[in-house]
């Protein structure tokens, strides 16, 4: 068994012979759509704003930055997801706002919900997902602009106190997230696999400044499994507590899921020599058994 | 990069990943029919969301994980149900190849996607630690486990 065998079978796969073009006729008529929808979500704001226009000018106020912030359900508008939408401003979602100033930003959590279908994305999946909405803005007034920031270096990923940070976070957790400015505020919209199984322990929301959790970026307290960020990171942090419903954990779950990943060791050991796990062949690269 | 609204960004996007994101798939799904749809939905979910990508190589590993994840929802799905997923490829495959293509399915999700980039799509470790988000240190972790039980599984088999 060899690289060229495992190819080798990859390569018997055959797929539709019109997948692309399919798949391209499909994107360009929903590409239409959204556009045909945005174009009528605009006239709506406009409409109001021109009706109140003359009162509002009339007033001088003064108004905080958080005043201005979009509201989770319309960020879940703008990414074109009504019924999360919705959900947001059901009785399901759950009340947050907290705000950690960190380093130069402000990070603001503003919305939580969890449930099945809320999204085009899993309509059809009977899997539960979380949804969490951020927005970030600078301490300054500096507008963040959508082109020049660079949101993957500023991840936001959930951990669960008392479980690895190895094996549970935006990874194993298959969590993404997307993200637009606008105003000068950037809004995240993460989507994660439900957290609710892990409601029996703290589970957290971290924005931070780096790549996949790691000692270097957060620490686990031995004696009560809480997490914090390492003495030695000083990048912006952010740890929020999310306020879930300790009564829809589920232990085996959450105990099954974390199993699963197989990346639940002491995260305190020292670390191990795991790059001399894997033989490396002359030019770096594994080598596969004969 | 430019917005993946357009007819040229459709197709430019459509062209370079399809085949890549269809055999990836296909680690987590023993249907060719429900790696199509994985991969049709993440491209759908692109274009939804519009994600505002840095270069190249931070929208292939959108691409990648977003799929990844796609293909994982169906399979969770198909088992909670306890629906058989189709097996066509399986059955379109000649025996040896058959046999790994089912052991790779059968791996752990978390080592069938790295042993798929680096066997299949000639990726190092570093550059599967960037695409997914992990350290290089647990990539080649990963793959050493992942090789030694699907040598396992293989042995068994034979």
């Amino acid at each position: 068994m060899d690289r060229d065998d495992y190819r080798k079978a990859f390569d018997t796969l055959s797929f539709s012979a019109d997948f692309e073009e399919r798949t391209q006729d499909l994107l360009r008529r929903r590409a239409r759509t959204q556009d045909k929808e945005r174009k009528s979500m605009k006239l709506k704001f406009f409409r109001k704003p021109a009706v109140f226009a003359a009162a509002a000018a009339l007033l001088v106020v003064s108004v905080s930055a958080a005043a201005l912030l979009l509201r989770p359900d319309q960020v879940a508008q703008h990414h074109n997801q009504p019924v999360l939408a919705q959900a947001f401003e059901s009785g399901n979602a759950i009340a947050v706002n907290q705000t950690v100033n960190t380093g130069d930003f402000s990070v603001q959590l503003t919305g939580l919900v969890s449930g099945e279908g809320l999204t085009d994305w899993s309509q059809d999946v009977d899997t539960s997902h979380t949804y969490a909405v951020v927005a970030l803005s600078r301490l300054d007034g500096t507008p963040i602009e959508q082109q020049s920031f660079d949101f993957i270096r500023y991840p936001l990923t959930p951990l669960v106190a008392g479980y690895s940070p190895s094996a549970v976070n935006n990874w194993t957790l298959g969590s993404f997230a997307s993200g637009f400015s606008q105003d000068g505020v950037y809004y995240y919209l993460l989507d994660t696999q439900d957290l609710n199984m892990f409601a029996h322990r703290t589970v957290y929301l971290a924005f931070y400044e780096g790549g996949a959790p790691s000692r270097e970026i957060f620490s686990v307290n031995p004696e009560d499994g809480s997490i914090s960020f390492a003495e030695g990171y000083e990048g912006p942090q952010a740890l929020f507590t999310l306020p879930l419903d300790p009564s829809k954990a589920d232990p085996a779950a959450a105990d099954a899921f974390v199993e699963s990943t197989g990346l639940n060791c002491d995260y305190n050991a020292p670390a191990e020599d795991l790059d001399a796990a894997v033989p490396e062949g002359d030019n770096g690269s594994v080598v596969f058994w004969e | 990069m430019t917005s993946c609204g357009t007819d040229e960004e459709i197709r430019r996007i459509v062209t370079e990943y399809s085949t890549m994101l269809l055999r990836l798939a296909c680690t987590r799904l023993p249907s060719t029919a429900d790696a199509e749809d994985a991969v049709q939905e993440t491209f759908l979910k692109l274009l939804s969301s519009r994600p505002a990508f840095r270069d190249a190589g931070h929208e292939r590993a959108w691409l990648i994980r977003t799929t990844l994840h796609r293909a994982s929802d169906i399979r969770r799905k198909a088992e909670q149900r306890n629906l058989p997923l189709d097996a066509a490829l399986e059955q379109a495959a000649p025996e040896p190849e058959r046999e790994l293509l089912s052991a790779v399915q059968s791996l752990p999700e978390q080592y069938s996607a790295v042993l798929h980039l680096h066997y299949y799509e000639g990726y190092s470790m570093k550059e599967i630690g960037k695409l997914l988000g992990l350290p290089a240190a647990t990539v080649g972790t990963r793959l050493a486990r992942g090789r030694e039980r699907l040598r396992q599984m293989l042995k068994e088999e034979a």
